[in-house]
Parts: C-alpha cells; structure tokens; sequence
C-alpha cells in the first residue's frame, strides 16, 4: 500500500517536471527539449524498434518522431499523460513512415515485409526475451501485436490506423500469437 | 507444452516486456540538427504576428501616405478653382458694369449666358464629386472664358471685332 502511493507519488512528480519541460520547449528552449528527449528516448525506441523490426529505420523514425515533437509540442493539451500523448504521436509517425519505406511494387502487388531475420536477431544485442520473437513476426502481424497487445490499442483504432478492416486486425492479431507461441514452444522443447 | 500454458506463457512475457531500449547511437545529435533549422509551432505562430504587423504598419503607412498626397493633390485642385472662379467673378463683373450703358449687338445674348451659366453649374456639381477631374476642370475654365467672350462679342462695335 505504502509503496503504491510513493509510485504513485513519484509518476506524478516525473509528469509535473515533464509539464514544466514542455512549458519552457514552447518558449523555444532548446536545452529543455534535450531534456524532455533524454527523459523519453528509450521508450520511444523500443516502440519504433518493434514496429520497424529494424534498427536503421528505427532510429531514423526515433529522430522523426523528436523533429516532429519540437513542432507538434503546443498542441499537447494536458488532457492525457504526457507519456501516453507521446506513445500515439510516435506510433503514428512511425508508421507513416514505415508506409513511405514501401516500395512502388511491395504496394502493387500487396508483398508484406518479413519480419528481421534469426541472424539479425542475434546481432540485436538490446533485444531480450519476447521482442526477439516480435522483431520476427510478418509486418501486419507484427503491428497489430505491438499496438494491441503492448501498447494498450483497441482493434477498432488499429484498423483506422493501419487502414484495414476490424475483423483483419483481430486475424492478425491471432496470427502473431500463434507464430510467437510456436517460436517459444520450439525453444523450449 | 499445452496450449493454455503457452497462451499465459506469452501474455507474462508480454507484460515482462522492457519499457525502455537504448539505441546503439547517439541520436541526439541528429535531432539537434534538424530542429536548429525549424522554429517551433509557438515561434512560427509569433513569426507570423510579427509579419501580420509588420504588413499591417506597412498598409497604414501607405494609406496614410495617400491620404496626405490625396488631399494635398484635392486642396491644390480646390484652390485653384476657387482662384479661377473668383477671378472669372471679377472679370465678368467688371464686364458686365464696363457694358451696362452699352446697348447689347444681339438681342438674346443673356439667354445665351444664362445657358453658358447653366453649364457652369452642371459642371460645377459634378467637380463636387470629382474635385481633381482634370477634364471637367478644363471644360469649367472653357465655359468662363466664352462667357467672357460672349459679353464682349456683343457689346463691342463690328469694326472691333474684325
């Protein structure tokens, strides 16, 4: 009980100092943006890296998504955590730029990205556990997994977001967990 | 391992999943680069007030730079009809008072004048509206000088007028 109010405490002090750095960004404090974005990057890059499946692009849609940020930052309202506001504004500038990665015939012909390959995997020294599973998975699978099941989305918001239908979203979302299911029984076998 | 058990094998490593990864490389530098470039939304807005004030100070200044060249231009254009007029005024009475005991050469000279008269007044009206209508001014100093003319031409004798 004790320590759930102190966490509590503590996210509360870690949003406030969030809002007052958001407050001197909009005065055109760079120096305050430095700090907001070493507050934040980490995040921010794990949720890029597992939407790309790819360390390049996931640091590039990381820089993307801070050049954004220093523009969009005013029109934060403070209705929602600063945490969560900045999880949705980087998911969906990741996966616009996940789309301006597509090649003219991967869009003709509908081809879905494979996810990293196993050997890749390996050299990714910061991907552990699960996201070395993740980082596998088929593009759309993969997707709609670290929307869903990772980030909290409903089926209905990923489907306006990916632009496909509610029930597609739900198959690929039964897709993922199966794939993911089979990869983990094989390890442990 | 069944399949209950991989279903909450995977739902644990989900919520096990790291909330944080770093990145092999300093990134910062790059977005450093790239917003050093770009103001943010606040400054942009206050860039375009900046501007909207500046055109505005801009269009001020021009109108009112207009208004004086204006009406400097209409009070000329008033002042000289105001001297052609009172000089016309003169030249026509002193006329008029050199001709009064001199029997006019044409019977319906003065229904002419009236009709010249006629014509300065029309013009005259619409100068109110145009006061610096080069053309209706030209047209009013016409109209005086053949009132003029008018009462000389039929106050003088024949001989005169060869």
């Amino acid at each position: 009980m004790l320590i759930d109010a102190e966490q509590r405490f503590v996210k509360e002090q870690e949003a406030n100092f969030d809002l007052q750095l958001i407050e001197k960004v909009n005065m055109g404090d760079r120096q305050a943006f430095h700090d907001l974005y070493n507050r934040h990057y980490k995040r921010v890059f794990a949720l890029t890296l597992r939407l790309t499946a790819n360390e390049s692009l996931a640091e590039e849609a990381l820089q993307e998504v801070f050049v954004q940020l220093w523009q969009k930052l005013s029109s934060f309202d403070g209705k929602a955590k600063f945490t969560t506001w900045l999880h949705s504004v980087a998911a969906n500038i990741t996966i616009s730029y996940l789309r301006k990665q597509t090649n003219w015939l991967q869009k003709v012909v509908s081809f879905e990205q494979a996810g990293m390959p196993e050997q890749e995997v390996e050299m990714c020294n910061d991907l552990n556990g699960l996201d070395k599973y993740i980082v596998r998975l088929p593009e759309k699978a993969r997707l709609v997994f670290v929307l869903f099941a990772v980030e909290g989305y409903r089926h209905e918001e990923i489907a306006e977001q990916l632009n496909m239908a509610v029930g597609s979203s739900k198959a690929q979302y039964h897709r993922a967990r199966s794939l993911l299911k089979e990869w983990m029984s094989n390890e442990t076998d | 391992m069944k399949q209950t058990n991989l279903d909450q094998v995977l739902d644990d490593a989900v919520a096990q999943l790291p909330t944080e990864i770093s990145p092999k490389k300093d990134l910062w530098q790059g977005v450093e680069n790239a917003i050093a470039k770009q103001p943010t939304q606040i400054e942009k807005k206050s860039h375009v007030w900046q501007q909207v004030t500046a055109l505005a100070a801009c269009m001020c200044l021009g109108l009112l730079s207009y208004q004086v060249f204006f009406n400097q231009q209409s009070n000329q254009y008033e002042a000289g009809l105001q001297a052609m007029t009172q000089t016309f005024k003169q030249e026509k009475q002193a006329l008029l008072v050199k001709y009064s005991d001199q029997k006019a050469l044409a019977d319906n000279w003065q229904a002419q004048l009236a009709e010249l008269e006629n014509a300065e007044k029309a013009i005259k009206l619409a100068l109110e509206n145009e006061p610096e209508n080069a053309t209706l001014l030209r047209m009013l100093s016409q109209v005086y000088q053949q009132q003029l003319d008018l009462i000389n031409k039929v106050h003088k004798p024949s001989w005169q007028q060869i």
